[in-house]
């Protein structure tokens, strides 16, 4: 109704006096103005009209029948919606302070006293009109901006979150504290089977804190499926950081990466909160805590940045916060803090459901206090993964005339060499290379899985073994396992000779073809002979926790041979299409 | 909440102290206590003592003076940092960054 009667070029003003005359005049001189004028003789009949015609202004009396003029202001400006200030002025012969007061606290925003001149009144409506028009763009911006902001958090959410690897087995909070979550979390599958995930609290909140999110999802992300170890890209990430966000904005994180297969995972941690290690208990195995400034504070990590390393069983679990969780405050203003965050993670573990239990607690915790920051978790189990890369890639078996077209392949279609030498062996991690060679000649193939795995086993075999010494022995225990690593560092730090040589030759076959890996490094080498009598000795022991990455690599060529004095390895990988 | 600030006879050293909350609310109060100080080997002495409590804004506020300052050849110094302040600047390892004097 009032719709039909709207013309977006006419503004429409309401009339609300007792005294016809008064409205006739005041009528007259809106319409100069270029207004549509009703009028209404009462308070009531006032605030019906204003419901019917919702008009740009209203002209009120005080003194009138049936409802006076600050009963009828209050009810229309309750009635007025939020996108339209709809100015009403009263019109009156009371020239008092009180009148003025009343006036303004009914919601008028602005009084006329009689007798006044018809400039007077003209100028008077034109100064609320400017009002009144700021008001609606203001609105209309806000209203805007809040759209904007919209579309891009559901941009937002979808190129991080949907894209997070096993959500169905790693528990996330993620409560943001406004539209604009500044923490996230990330979780991806790295080639070799590694669980890498991060968990990132930028600083502040809203938009602005949430810029950085998409360039970091994808660093996270790509370095993970490439490869890359998780030093190399938290180191990335600081650089990219450091490069894109201004001074006051930067990253806390911790990182985690979970390999099955060294049964150990390896943390870093940032400027976050201690980074758990629970047990299936919920008994806290280990904390490891902030040894880093927040990312893209520095140009570069500190020269003695390192990741720790701490062994796992299966069923522990490893458990990232933000400060949100243990920040956030009741209504007596007790923070969360960390032992009730611990007992509520235990709870959580013995019920199977950590994030839920968690956030259940610090909702019970807080009742109805307005959260002031991001509460976010991530919670990984450390066993169970194994399968994940075992399916994908799994041996093959090959039909007669596949075995002929690899017997009579022996013409290489292409070769690539790559020698590292002395301190470079410890700054350059060859295998993402090897593989961005492999992927751009031959394409992309979900069964180069494979062959990574099988190129970073004998890689780090050759550098760990071979060049760096290192014997295996010490790996026999779980203890042994983080000294193994100590060891390792503090060799490859003061590597100055010896060097690894990496080949890789490519045979096409008409469905398929075969890789042939050759590694060549500087170290003393092995007993061969008594190596392959030992293996056949331990043969059945699959418990123990070294030489499984040569036995992995067996099971996924059809050949490998120890060369040389033991310091050469070759093997063959066969695949068919 | 508020920014205090306490310049020497001198103007070497300007001391600058943060009463009560320290979080984004003091962005303007905080930068207006440092940019007109651009002389040289200025020494600036955040004094946290009465901060009772810091967010990572302020983390970032901190290190705004930091680079306002090492572009005057000078340094930030932050003194008697209270505890749990202290611990939000541990957790942020801001140590390694610049000189915390507890």
């Amino acid at each position: 109704m009032a719709s039909t009667l709207r013309d977006r070029n006419v503004k429409l003003a309401l009339v609300v006096d007792d005294s016809a005359m008064q409205c006739k005049v005041l009528s007259v001189l809106l319409k100069e103005e270029g207004y549509r004028v009703f009028t209404a003789n009462d308070g009531a009949r006032g605030v019906a009209m204003y419901i019917k015609y919702s008009p740009d202004l209203v002209l009120m009396d005080i003194n009138m029948p049936i409802m006076n003029g600050y009963e009828a202001a209050r009810k229309i400006k309750s009635l007025s919606q939020d996108n339209s200030l709809c100015p009403l002025i009263f019109i009156t012969s009371m020239d008092s302070d009180q009148a003025f007061i009343e006036s303004i606290d009914a919601g008028g925003d602005g009084i006329l006293v009689r007798p006044f001149s018809p400039e007077v009144f003209k100028a008077k409506i034109k100064s609320i009109q400017r009002i009144s028009d700021l008001y609606a763009q203001v609105k209309t911006l806000q209203q805007e901006q809040q759209n904007d902001a919209e579309l891009a958090e559901q941009l937002m959410s979808g190129v991080i979150e949907s894209r997070n690897f096993a959500i169905d087995r790693i528990g996330i909070i993620k409560k943001a504290a406004e539209l604009f979550s500044g923490d996230i979390q990330l979780t991806a599958l790295a080639p070799n089977g590694d669980i890498n995930a991060m968990l990132g609290d930028f600083t502040g909140h809203g938009l602005r804190s949430s810029i950085g999110a998409i360039p970091l999802a994808e660093t996270f992300r790509t370095m993970t499926k490439k490869g890359f170890s998780l030093f190399e890209i938290i180191n990335q990430i600081n650089h990219q950081l450091y490069d894109l966000l201004p001074t006051d904005l930067f990253l806390g994180a911790g990182f985690a990466s979970i390999s099955s297969h060294d049964e150990s995972v390896y943390l870093f941690n940032a400027g976050l909160p201690d980074v758990y290690l629970f047990s299936d208990k919920g008994i806290i195995k280990h904390k490891t805590s902030s040894s880093h400034p927040p990312l893209g504070v520095l140009p570069k990590l500190l020269p003695d940045s390192k990741l720790t390393v701490v062994s796992i069983e299966e069923t522990d679990r490893v458990v990232l916060i933000s400060d949100g969780i243990v920040e956030a405050r009741n209504e007596q203003g007790e923070m969360f803090d960390f032992s009730r965050f611990e007992e509520s993670v235990k709870q959580g573990v013995l019920q199977q459901n950590v994030s839920k239990i968690v956030l259940k607690s610090v909702n019970d915790f807080c009742q109805n206090m307005p959260q002031e920051d991001d509460i976010s978790l991530i919670d990984i189990p450390c066993g169970g993964w194994e399968q994940d890369l075992v399916s994908s890639q799994g041996v093959e078996s090959f039909s007669v005339e596949q075995l002929n077209d690899i017997s009579l392949s022996t013409e290489s279609a292409w070769h690539w060499q790559l020698s590292l030498t002395g301190s470079r062996l410890a700054a350059i991690n060859p295998i993402p290379m090897a593989m961005s060679q492999i992927n751009e000649i031959e394409g992309n193939a979900e069964h180069w899985q494979s062959l990574y795995t099988i190129l970073t086993e004998l890689f780090v075999n050759s550098l760990d073994h071979g060049v760096l010494g290192l014997s295996s022995d010490l790996k026999a225990s779980a203890e042994g396992f983080s000294q193994y690593f100590l060891e390792r560092e503090r060799r490859l730090k003061n590597l100055i000779d010896g060097s690894i040589e990496l080949q890789i030759s490519h045979y096409p076959f008409p469905s398929g073809g075969r890789i042939i890996i050759k590694i060549i490094d500087s170290g003393q080498g092995f007993d061969i002979k008594e190596y392959y009598e030992k293996k056949a000795l331990k043969s059945d022991d699959t418990s123990m926790l070294s030489g499984r990455g040569i036995v992995l690599v067996e099971q996924l060529c059809d050949s490998l041979d120890f060369q040389g004095k033991g310091n050469i390895v070759e093997v063959s990988y066969v695949w068919t299409t | 909440m508020s920014v205090n600030k306490i310049v020497s006879d001198d103007n070497r050293k300007v001391e600058i102290s943060v009463v009560g909350r320290f979080d984004f609310s003091l962005h303007q109060h905080f930068r207006d206590s440092y940019s007109s100080n651009n002389d040289n080997n200025v020494e600036f002495n955040l004094n946290l003592s009465e901060t009772t409590y810091m967010d990572s804004s302020a983390l970032g506020m901190i290190l705004l003076l930091k680079d306002h300052a090492e572009n005057c050849s000078g340094k930030v110094v932050i003194s008697k940092p209270s505890e749990s302040v202290n611990k939000i600047l541990e957790i942020a390892q801001f140590h390694r960054l610049l000189t915390i004097v507890t």
